[in-house]
C-alpha cells in the first residue's frame, strides 16, 4: 500500500505539473519567438508549476522512508 | 554614477568626439528634441563617405568569404586611415570586381553550356541532324522529352514525319515534323505523355558531334573557373587584412560620426549629458578639459545615490542611471545568466557573484558523479578556450565549474563514478545476488585504506539488523540524509536572498521601509522554519510537546505571527495567502536530491543491464567472453551517454530555476540599463595611443 501511495503521489503530482506547465510553456515559446530577451522571465513562469511534482516526490519519499 | 554636462563650440565637435571616446567613461544620455531649444544634430560630414566605403568593404568581404572568424593581423591605424584616404578601398574594389565579373560571366556561360548539353544529350538519341530542325517554309518541327511511350500518340498524327526513342528508365525523346498549320495539333497529342519541349540548339551536323564540342567547351570553362577561383583566393589572401582593418576603422568612424544624432547641437555650440562612474568623474572632467582647453566646459551636475527618491525626483531622461556590473573574470561569464532575467537596477545588488557560486554548486551536487564530471570539465574547458559567443561561453562556464563541483561531490561525498560506487556493499552487489555494481568488484581490486578514508562512512542497519558500512553516500540509500541536506542548503540560499532583499530595500528606501517590506517576510520565514523543525520532531521523532520542542514551536508561531502582522500592514491579505508558499520554496530545494536520485536510478538500471544481463556477471570469479565484453562496453557507453545528456538538461535547468525562481525573486527587480561608455574597441587595428601605452607598460 505504501508503494502504491508513493507512486500515486509522484504520478498524480506529475500529471498536475504537466497540465500546469503546458499552457505556460506554449505561451512562453510564443513570447520568446517575438522577443528573445524575455527568455529568463518566460522560463520562470514555465517552471513555476514544476514545484508541485517535487511536493509529490517529498511525500513519496516520506511514505517510503519515514512512515 | 555622476551625471555630467559637457558644452562646447561646434567647430571643435570633431575633435571633442575623439576625446569623449578617449576617456572611455561617458555613457551618453540621448537628447530629446525641443527639451531646451536645441535640436539633435546631423552626422559629421565624413560620415556618409565612410558609410559608402563600408558598404563596399562589406560587399567585398561577403564575396571573398572574409568575416569575423578570419584570422588576420592587426594593422596600425595610421596605415589604415592613409589607405582609406588615398582611395585604397576603391582600387581594391575595382581589382576584386574585375575578378568577380569574370566569375559571373563564366558561371553564366557554364549555365548556358549545361543547358545546351542537356538538350543535345536528348536529341542525340534521334538520328536527325541539327540543321534539319529549321529552315522550312511550310514545315514546323517540334522536339522534346516524354515520360511514356509515344508510339500510340504519334501514329494518330497524319502527314507528319515522326522520330522517337523510348526507354523505360530514361524516358523518351520525340521529334515531329508536320505542316506548319498542324504544329499545335502535334503538341496537343504529345501533351498527355508529359511532353516537355526542347529548344533545339543552333548548329549543323549530328547532335552527338555537337555534344562532344559542348563537353570540350565545358572542360575548358571548368579549367578557367578554377583559375578564377585561384585568383579570388589570391585576392582574399592579399586583401583580407586590409578589409578587416578597414571594416573596423570605418565602423568606428561611422559610430563617431553619428554621435551628433544623440546630442543637442545648435548653430555654434553643442551640449551633451552623460553618466560617468562617480569615482572617475573628476578625472574625466580634468582629462576632457585638458584635451580641449577653452573649447569645452564640463560640469558635474549630480552624483546619484542608491536612494530611489533621488531617481523619482529627477527629470524624465535623467531618471535611470545605468548599472555598471563590476565582476571579475570568472563572474563576468555569469552576467549573461543574470541578463536572461534582466539587467540589475542601479539601486540593487548585482546577483551575478551569488550565481557564480551557487549555480555550478547546485549543478555539481545534482550530477554528483566523477564519471560524468570529467567530460563536463573537458567540454567546458574546450568551450571556454574556443568559443567567443556569449551564449556558448555562459554554458561552457557552468559546465566547467559545475563539472569541478560534480567531481568533488562525486568523489569525496558520493564516492561514485558512472553510477557505481568505488567500494560496494557486498550483499547488494550482483556478484552476491544483488542488483548493483561497484568498481572494486569490477576491477577485482581492494582499494587501500587511505582511499576508503577519503569518502564518508555510513553505518546502516540492514533488514536482518546487521551493520552495513557504506563508503560514500548512496543516492538511493541515504535518501533521508540527502533530502535533509537539500532542505538545509535551501534554507541557507533563501536566507541569503532575504538578507539581500533587506539590504536592497534599506539602500533604496531606508531601514524602516526595509523592515516593513522585507523584514516581515524574513521573520515569517525564520518562524516557519523553526516551527517546521519543532513539528518534525513531534511527528517523525516521536518527541512530546515539551522541552526544546515546545520552545521551538512557540518561538516559531510567535515569529510567524509577528512577521505576518508586519506583512499584513504592507500587503494586506496577500501576507496570509503566501505563508504556505514559504514552505513550498524550501521544499522546492528537494529537487537537489531528487535529480541526483533519478540519475542514480537510471545508472543503476543501465549498469545492471550491461553487467548483469549482457555480460552475465553473477559471482566474484566471473569470466566474460571478449565478444560480450565489447558488446557490453558499447551499450554501456551509449546508455551512460543518455544519462549524461539528461544531466545537462535536468541538472542545468533545475539549477538555473532555483536561482531564477526561488532565489532572485526574493530581492531582484531588474529593469536596469547596462552601462555602455563610449569606447573604441580595436581588434584588427592598433592605435598609437594603445601602442604607446603598451610600450610604457613594458
Amino acid at each position: 500500500m505504501i508503494a502504491i501511495g508513493a507512486g500515486l503521489a509522484v504520478g498524480l503530482a506529475g500529471i498536475g505539473s504537466g497540465l500546469g506547465e503546458k499552457d505556460a510553456a506554449a505561451a512562453a515559446i510564443g513570447a520568446i519567438t517575438e522577443d528573445p530577451s524575455v527568455f529568463g522571465r518566460a522560463l520562470i513562469f514555465v517552471v513555476l508549476p514544476e514545484t508541485i511534482v517535487i511536493f509529490g516526490l517529498v511525500i513519496a519519499i516520506m511514505a517510503f522512508f519515514v512512515l | 554614477m555622476s551625471r555630467v554636462v559637457i558644452a562646447g563650440t561646434r567647430s571643435s565637435l570633431d575633435e571633442a568626439i575623439d576625446s569623449f571616446y578617449g576617456v572611455e567613461a561617458l555613457h551618453l544620455i540621448d537628447h530629446t528634441t525641443g527639451a531646451d531649444g536645441f535640436s539633435i544634430g546631423s552626422p559629421l560630414p565624413h560620415s556618409s563617405k565612410a558609410s559608402e566605403r563600408l558598404l563596399k568593404v562589406r560587399a567585398m568581404e561577403k564575396e571573398l568569404g572574409v568575416g569575423k572568424g578570419t584570422d588576420t593581423a592587426a594593422v596600425p591605424v595610421a596605415e589604415v586611415r592613409g589607405g582609406i584616404e588615398s582611395g585604397s578601398v576603391e582600387s581594391v574594389e575595382s581589382e576584386v570586381l574585375k575578378a568577380l565579373d569574370r566569375r559571373n560571366d563564366l558561371s553564366q556561360r557554364v549555365a548556358g553550356l549545361n543547358a545546351r548539353k542537356a538538350a543535345l544529350e536528348a536529341l542525340s538519341r534521334i538520328p536527325v541532324d541539327l540543321d534539319l530542325y529549321s529552315g522550312y517554309r511550310s514545315v514546323a518541327s517540334v522536339a522534346g522529352t516524354v515520360d511514356s511511350d509515344p508510339s500510340g500518340a504519334l501514329s494518330s498524327l497524319k502527314d507528319a514525319e515522326c522520330f522517337y526513342s523510348f526507354d523505360k528508365k530514361e524516358g523518351g525523346v520525340v521529334a515531329v515534323f508536320a505542316r506548319a498549320s498542324e504544329r499545335d495539333k502535334a503538341v496537343a497529342a504529345l501533351s498527355d505523355l508529359g511532353f516537355s519541349e526542347i529548344e533545339v540548339p543552333e548548329g549543323s551536323g549530328s547532335p552527338s558531334r555537337a555534344l562532344d564540342e559542348v563537353i570540350q567547351k565545358l572542360k575548358a570553362a571548368d579549367a578557367e573557373s578554377e583559375s578564377v577561383e585561384k585568383e579570388l583566393e589570391a585576392l582574399r589572401a592579399k586583401h583580407k587584412t586590409f578589409l578587416r582593418a578597414t571594416d573596423e576603422e570605418l565602423s568606428i568612424q561611422i559610430a563617431k560620426g553619428e554621435i551628433p544624432l544623440r546630442i543637442a547641437v545648435g548653430d555654434r555650440s553643442y551640449i551633451l549629458d552623460a553618466w560617468v562612474p562617480a569615482k572617475r568623474a573628476e578625472a574625466v572632467k580634468a582629462e576632457i578639459e585638458s584635451k580641449l582647453g577653452s573649447a569645452v566646459h564640463v560640469e558635474i551636475e549630480e552624483t546619484r545615490g542608491r536612494d530611489l527618491h533621488e531617481e523619482e525626483h529627477a527629470e524624465e531622461r535623467f531618471k535611470k542611471a545605468p548599472t555598471k556590473q563590476s565582476n571579475g573574470r570568472v563572474a563576468r561569464e555569469f552576467e549573461y545568466a543574470v541578463g536572461l532575467v534582466s539587467t540589475p537596477r542601479y539601486q540593487e545588488i548585482d546577483p551575478t557573484i551569488l550565481l557564480t557560486i551557487f549555480l555550478p554548486l547546485f549543478f555539481g551536487f545534482m550530477v554528483g558523479d566523477c564519471g560524468y564530471a570529467i567530460p563536463f570539465i573537458i567540454l567546458g574547458a574546450y568551450g571556454l578556450r574556443k568559443t567567443r559567443h556569449k551564449d556558448w561561453r555562459a554554458i561552457a562556464t557552468v559546465l566547467f565549474f559545475g563539472g569541478i563541483w560534480a567531481f568533488l561531490f562525486g568523489f569525496f561525498f558520493f564516492g561514485e563514478a558512472l553510477g557505481m560506487h568505488f567500494i560496494g556493499l557486498e550483499e547488494e552487489l550482483i556478484t552476491h545476488g544483488g542488483k548493483s555494481v561497484s568498481w572494486d568488484i569490477l576491477l577485482g581490486v581492494q582499494f587501500p585504506d587511505w582511499f576508503q578514508g577519503l569518502m564518508p562512512e555510513f553505518v546502516h542497519h540492514g533488514e536482518a539488523g546487521a551493520e552495513e558500512i557504506h563508503h560514500g553516500v548512496g543516492k538511493l540509500v541515504e535518501v533521508t540524509l540527502l533530502l535533509k541536506l537539500s532542505v538545509y542548503i535551501g534554507l541557507v540560499h533563501l536566507m541569503l536572498a532575504y538578507i539581500c532583499g533587506i539590504f536592497n530595500k534599506a539602500r533604496q528606501h531606508g531601514a524602516k521601509e526595509a523592515f516593513m517590506e522585507k523584514g516581515g517576510w524574513t521573520i515569517a520565514f525564520v518562524g516557519i522554519v523553526v516551527l517546521c523543525y519543532g513539528m518534525t520532531c513531534v511527528l517523525f521523532n516521536g518527541d512530546g510537546f515539551e522541552g526544546a520542542t515546545l520552545i521551538f514551536m512557540v518561538a516559531g508561531i510567535a515569529m510567524l505571527l509577528v512577521g505576518t502582522v508586519v506583512n499584513f500592514t504592507k500587503e494586506g491579505v496577500q501576507a496570509i495567502i503566501e505563508i504556505p508558499g514559504l514552505v513550498g520554496n524550501i521544499l522546492s530545494y528537494a529537487r537537489l536530491a531528487a535529480i541526483g536520485m533519478s540519475k542514480a536510478g537510471m545508472a543503476l538500471a543501465f549498469n545492471y543491464i550491461v553487467f548483469g544481463m549482457i555480460m552475465g556477471i553473477s559471482s566474484p570469479d566471473f569470466h566474460v567472453s571478449t565478444f560480450m565484453l565489447i558488446i557490453g562496453l558499447v551499450i554501456f557507453a551509449l546508455l551512460h551517454l543518455v544519462v549524461w545528456t539528461l544531466a545537462i538538461l535536468s541538472a542545468g535547468l533545475h539549477a538555473l530555476r532555483l536561482q531564477f525562481v526561488e532565489f532572485m525573486t526574493r530581492f531582484f527587480d531588474g529593469g536596469g540599463t547596462r552601462y555602455e561608455p563610449l569606447a573604441v574597441k580595436r581588434e584588427k587595428t592598433i592605435s598609437f595611443g594603445k601602442e604607446a601605452k603598451e610600450a610604457k607598460e613594458a
